[in-house]
């Protein structure tokens, strides 16, 4: 009975072991696989990109295709508000309460003409002529407490901006210059030293004629005549007493102008400065005279 | 070998060629040829020495440098000069190479943040950042948060007071 004893104790035994179940009994082998490990960042994976397709492939479709759909912005009609404003030309402010800030510091001299160069060689006011910046426009910020008396040249200006001005007893024109001027009236030493003719000034574009032939603008172009009447009909609008330019003592600074092919004060177009030297070259041959005078 | 360098020789010459044909622009001053290589200028042209025309090319030229601002009996705008009577007081704010005050707001996390900062002050710090707080607190409920940096002569506060600390400034003469 040596074999019914084991038998019993094996039986026993069993009873106390656990049962054989789901949950004690290995795998068949093969079943189970290890997992890959990936290589790179973020385990080899597709790096966002997604899978297959343009996605993967990066060759991402234009901006607003819709893959052989009518795109959204062809679907319905519209109207281009801002057809060209890229084109358009820009005139950055200067406010009067600067320009008054300018003239107290000793950064603008009021003594002989103001012009676009000499705004811009105060180092306070930056041009970009190739952003289609095309000037000054002068605001009228601080326009209550503007009290010099000022030549000004500025590219664009408000009725109140030039009220204040003639108020004041000064004298304000609009005047255009093209980009090329524009250029030269930057850094009027580094134009020089390259040693090229002053070129003419071009007139006005066709959409800015009528602004600079304007005598209520003060337009460049403008008949002195009209605007001197203009002057009139403004201050009485206003309602100040217009003082007389004829009986100023400074006549002759207030009532300097630029000709209209001219860039510089005093300086014809055409005329080589030689900083160097000192001198003025200026052409003789019929040619130039004539390209330069046209 | 020598059908090689036969080659070569006419490779060479064909890039000569190539080369006299790329067009060349002569309308900026560093393209054109120098005065040495024109030889005589046949051009007519005059020079002018006049001091008269010379005048307006020096009324051009911008200054070198910044120039020093003349005493007026009266200003109109918000600029003051800076006058011997800040020299009272137990600190100065040196003004900036454009005769400014040196009150600055720097505007960051996207517009969040608003720091007023006040430079190039010398002698007590301390003492200028207490009458600051003393004018600005009235200001604002809030608790007013400043940093001063005494090495590098600045105070820092946090908000936007530029037109107050100018203004105050400008009414101390500092």
């Amino acid at each position: 009975m040596g074999t019914g004893k084991a038998v019993d104790k094996a039986l026993t035994l069993l009873r106390y072991l656990p049962r054989v179940c789901l949950a004690n009994i290995r795998t068949n082998p093969g079943a189970k696989k290890c997992k890959k490990r990936g290589r790179g960042q973020h385990g080899g994976d597709k790096h966002g990109a997604g899978n297959k397709g343009s996605g993967q492939r990066q060759n991402y479709m234009r901006l607003g295709y819709e893959t052989g759909n009518t795109p959204f912005y062809l679907r319905f009609k519209r109207e281009p508000y801002y057809k060209g404003h890229h084109l358009r030309r820009q005139y950055p402010p200067l406010s009067m309460l600067m320009l008054q800030t300018l003239i107290e510091t000793d950064r603008i001299d009021i003594s002989k003409p103001i012009d676009l160069v000499a705004i811009l060689n105060t180092g306070l006011y930056r041009l970009f002529p190739d952003q289609q910046q095309f000037g000054v426009n002068l605001t009228d910020e601080g326009v209550d407490l503007f009290k010099a008396k000022v030549n000004i040249e500025v590219q664009w200006a408000s009725e109140l901006v030039i009220a204040a001005i003639e108020k004041a007893g000064g004298v304000i024109t609009t005047a255009y210059y093209d980009q090329h001027s524009l250029q030269c009236m930057l850094n009027t030493r580094k134009f020089f030293e390259r040693g090229v003719p002053i070129p003419r000034r071009m007139i006005p574009p066709q959409d800015a004629i009528e602004y600079y032939t304007d005598p209520a603008k003060r337009g460049y172009l403008a008949d002195p005549e009209k605007v001197s009447q203009e002057r009139l009909v403004l201050a009485q609008k206003y309602g100040y007493t217009l003082p007389k330019l004829e009986d100023d003592p400074d006549y002759n600074m207030l009532t300097e102008r630029k000709d209209p092919r001219q860039i510089f004060y005093g300086l014809h177009p055409g005329w080589v400065v030689n900083l160097k030297d000192k001198v003025i070259l200026k052409p003789e041959e019929k040619e130039l005279l004539d390209y330069y005078a046209s | 070998m020598a059908s090689y360098y036969q080659n070569l020789q006419q490779i060479s010459k064909l890039t000569t060629n190539f080369l006299s044909l790329v067009q060349k622009r002569q309308s900026t001053y560093y393209s054109s040829p120098l005065l040495s290589e024109i030889g005589k200028v046949k051009v007519k042209y005059s020079v002018s020495k006049s001091p008269e025309e010379w005048k307006y090319v020096e009324r051009l030229l911008p200054p070198l440098t910044v120039p020093e601002p003349v005493p007026k009996e009266t200003y109109l705008s918000e600029w003051r000069p800076q006058l011997n009577e800040c020299l009272k007081e137990k600190y100065f704010i040196q003004r900036t190479k454009n005769h400014m005050i040196p009150v600055y707001l720097k505007i960051g996390q996207h517009g969040i943040r608003k720091v007023t900062i006040i430079k190039n002050i010398k002698g007590d710090i301390w003492a200028l950042e207490q009458e600051l707080r003393d004018f600005l607190q009235k200001e604002t409920p809030k608790p007013l948060r400043s940093q001063v940096n005494e090495f590098a002569a600045y105070i820092r506060i946090y908000g936007d007071y530029v037109n107050a600390i100018k203004y105050w400034l400008t009414e101390k003469k500092i």
